[in-house]
């Protein structure tokens, strides 16, 4: 890590440390302020906005190992979360178990399907393997549909989260649960990345056969990546069911994990903050497109043909997106990797 | 050229800066703030189902000028419609409620039964109350906050089925019905129709197949219902995918032969238009409005409106829904103003929503200018227009061919299978 000029690691602890400077300090403090009285002045529209991109950072940040660490291509995520949702769903509601219980079975359930959808990536690779998960997205929705114990078609009713009697019943107090374990998923997958798992997974993405030559295990890491980031997908889908109280499978569609691979790559594939980056812009750009601009325009411009405003957001979506490919191909991450460059070195530009 | 990439990203971000700044211009040119009533309206005006939602967005936001404009409001107060697309998407229509209860709406209505089913336990918990134009048994069976503006896609099935058994069906023994569904409530709340009285009223269903918003081929599925005979084909979805289905059923010659029959979210003038009027000649369906055209007092201002501010929805019986939906909103909160007083109403929250139950909605007795059957609460239904009637497509005109027809409430959480 670059590191303002001046400062220098004297211990391994100092060496390994996240936050290494008191500017670090300050601004993560600052931060966890602003995060914490977050609900003192959000409604609860924003807090429910704020919840769900919790929830969508956190299955996120699983994608992000399996693809930007590893290499793994998946594009059935919202699979995976469903797994997990219903797992939940069905633990809680049907069998009454507590919810601490039905988290963390959702994301061993997630994690136990997601290896048996990741094996193919012992011999394929690439779009090849985003083929056969692309198959696991329909294969897991079709089940859902068609097993009486998730409610088929119909749904299932999911009970609010609580823990040692508490119930999370308002927007707040659920905010506080997502945004606690968005950031132990955030801590752990920023560890993670800096351990010899990470490690091999990055090997692996860079170059297999290199990776193997080394010794690594093939076969143990793919899966592994496999299985924790869809542990995560089950936690998030956890915690998605009982945010919203009532789960159908269309709430899980192959748009939907596409819109997971954007927002990793808009955010910045293969990095702790990327992410984090990816979510907010995309959950933000949706509500804001959605909410605030179409209805404005279908308001204000009533001239306009009919359907043109409503029209708008898909292209606009679109439009976005595009030109962050193009002028930032690396990723928001990146961006905010030259802005940090730039402020330390700040007046001298080299 | 140096600082080309600057340039363009600055570029970038004052377009971001301009899209976000537009609302807030648009509310700091707004008039001097007035006694208000608001109400959440969402659609999916974008997005798989859009062909409905757009026409459906229209009308109540259309509805709501006239009210505002012409009839001065409810009791003096304008509706402030707060409308948001949902886009068909689940989480979307999450923050869309969300969104409602903090600005203060007394209700919230949306015009697909899937998007009432992924928030209405929020509703129900908060006690929000949902009024959903096109609904499924799920939605208000138990009964709780979410109301029917009108008959469920179960009733569609029993009122058609009534209807074959009674005009159309002349062969002996029981008639074979296939049944082709969308893959959520819009499907499945016939199924459970069927479930429940296919018995009483002599049907034998076949298995049922399934299909989704984005199908694009019936082939296989179609293939499979050929092959057990059926005498009647039954669809309940959306105008697309069902436009696909009977386009498939004509390739294989299937139709004309059997009968087919369509839920009210499929029988409409997209269908038309997306499948081509020679293809649904003769195809029967269950609407729970009138037609345009028709005879009834509430047709000319509805019609005038409609060809004024969207003339490309004039003919679709959605913009005729939603329309009444509108009414039926300034019904709800006249008569809870009158019971409650605007101030309750005024505050938002809990107490207005409160008031709004069961001082507007619990106490409605109205006739909605005819378009629909009357709008009256009955303990223990949720439903709260109770009509149907049966159409067929005469020469790309979708026609009446029946009067209304009650719809008897059927008691779906009394049988063990419901919502399992």
């Amino acid at each position: 890590m670059s590191l303002p000029s001046g400062t220098r690691n004297y211990t391994y602890a100092q060496d390994m440390a996240i936050l290494r400077t008191k500017t670090h300090w300050a601004l993560f403090i600052g931060f966890l302020v602003l995060l914490l009285t977050a609900p003192l002045y959000l409604g609860n529209y924003w807090l429910g906005v704020a919840n769900l991109i919790g929830i969508t950072l956190i299955a996120a940040i699983g994608l992000n190992l399996l693809i930007g660490y590893c290499g793994q291509l998946s594009i059935g995520h919202a699979g995976f979360i469903a797994v997990g949702a219903y797992t939940s769903a069905v633990l809680t509601n049907r069998l009454e178990l507590p919810f601490l219980v039905g988290l963390i079975c959702a994301g061993l359930m997630a994690g136990l399907i997601g290896l048996i959808f990741g094996l193919p990536s012992v011999r394929v690779k690439g779009f090849y393997l985003a083929i056969t998960t692309i198959a696991a997205q329909f294969i897991i929705i079709w089940v859902i549909n068609h097993w009486s114990i998730t409610g088929g078609f119909v749904g299932i009713k999911v009970p609010y989260a609580s823990i040692a009697g508490f119930e999370f019943r308002s927007e707040t107090s659920q905010f506080y649960l997502i945004v606690s374990i968005a950031a132990i998923c955030t801590f752990f997958a920023k560890n993670l990345a800096r351990t010899r798992v990470g490690r091999a997974f990055i090997a692996i993405r860079d170059n297999d056969l290199a990776a193997e030559v080394m010794g690594i295990n093939l076969l143990y890491y793919k899966l592994l990546a496999f299985f924790i980031g869809c542990f995560m997908a089950g936690i998030a889908g956890s915690l998605l069911a009982h945010w919203i109280g009532f789960l159908n499978a269309e709430q899980f569609s192959l748009t939907e994990s596409i819109l997971y691979i954007g927002m990793i790559i808009i955010g910045g594939l293969g990095t702790t903050i990327g992410p984090i980056f990816g979510v907010v812009f995309i959950r933000l750009l949706q509500q804001i497109l959605t909410v605030e601009i179409v209805p404005f325009l279908e308001r204000t411009f009533t001239m306009l043909p009919a359907g043109f405003a409503t029209g708008v957001t898909p292209m606009l979506f679109g439009l976005v997106i595009i030109l962050f490919l193009i002028l930032e191909p690396r990723g928001l991450a990146h961006r905010w990797a030259l802005f940090k460059s730039a402020y330390r070195l700040w007046p001298f530009s080299y | 050229m140096k600082y080309k990439k600057w340039v363009v990203i600055a570029g970038v971000l004052c377009l971001a800066l301009m899209l976000a700044v537009l609302p807030l211009l648009g509310s700091a040119c707004a008039g001097p703030e007035e006694k208000t009533i608001k109400v959440g309206i969402s659609t999916p005006s974008t997005g798989p189902a859009a062909e409905k939602g757009a026409p459906m967005g229209h009308a109540n936001l259309d509805c709501i000028k006239y009210i505002n404009e012409e009839l001065g409001g409810v009791d003096g107060h304008p509706i402030e419609a707060v409308w948001l697309d949902n886009a068909y998407d689940a989480s979307k229509m999450v923050t869309n409620v969300k969104r409602f209860m903090d600005e203060g709406c007394v209700l919230f209505t949306t015009s697909s039964s899937k998007m009432m089913s992924s928030v209405m336990e929020i509703a129900n918990r908060d006690g929000f109350p949902g009024f959903a134009a096109f609904n499924a048994p799920v939605l208000h069976r138990p009964p709780q906050h979410i109301y029917g503006q009108m008959p469920d896609y179960g009733d569609d099935w029993v009122a058609f089925s009534r209807y074959y058994m009674e005009n159309i069906w002349k062969g002996s023994g029981k008639p074979k019905m296939a049944m082709h569904l969308l893959n959520n409530t819009t499907g499945y709340g016939a199924l459970d129709a069927a479930k429940a009285a296919a018995d009483e009223l002599g049907i034998e269903i076949l298995p049922p197949e399934e299909h989704a918003t984005d199908t694009i081929s019936e082939i296989e599925s179609l293939t499979r219902i050929k092959e057990q005979n059926p005498d009647v084909l039954y669809i309940s979805s959306t105008p697309a995918p069902t436009a696909v289905i009977i386009k498939n059923a004509v390739e294989l010659g299937m139709y004309p032969g059997v009968t087919i029959g369509l839920g009210h979210a499929g029988i409409t003038k997209a269908l038309v238009d997306i499948a081509g009027a020679d293809i649904v000649e003769g195809v029967y369906g269950v609407f729970p409005t009138v037609n345009w055209g028709d005879n009834v007092p509430g047709m000319a201002k509805m019609t005038e409106y409609c060809q004024n501010l969207h003339p490309d929805d004039y003919g679709n019986m959605d913009y005729i829904t939603s329309w009444a939906q509108s009414l039926i909103i300034a019904e709800i909160l006249r008569v809870a103003v009158a019971n409650a007083g605007y101030d309750v109403l005024a505050k938002g929250g809990e107490e207005a929503w409160q008031a709004v139950e069961t001082q507007g909605i619990q106490k409605l007795n109205y006739d909605v200018g005819g378009l629909h059957g009357p709008v009256i609460y009955t303990p223990g239904d949720n439903r709260l227009s109770k009509s149907v009637r049966l159409f067929q497509i005469q020469g790309g005109e979708i026609t009446p061919i029946t009067d209304w027809i009650e719809a008897p409430l059927v008691k779906y959480e009394e049988f063990d299978w419901f919502g399992q």
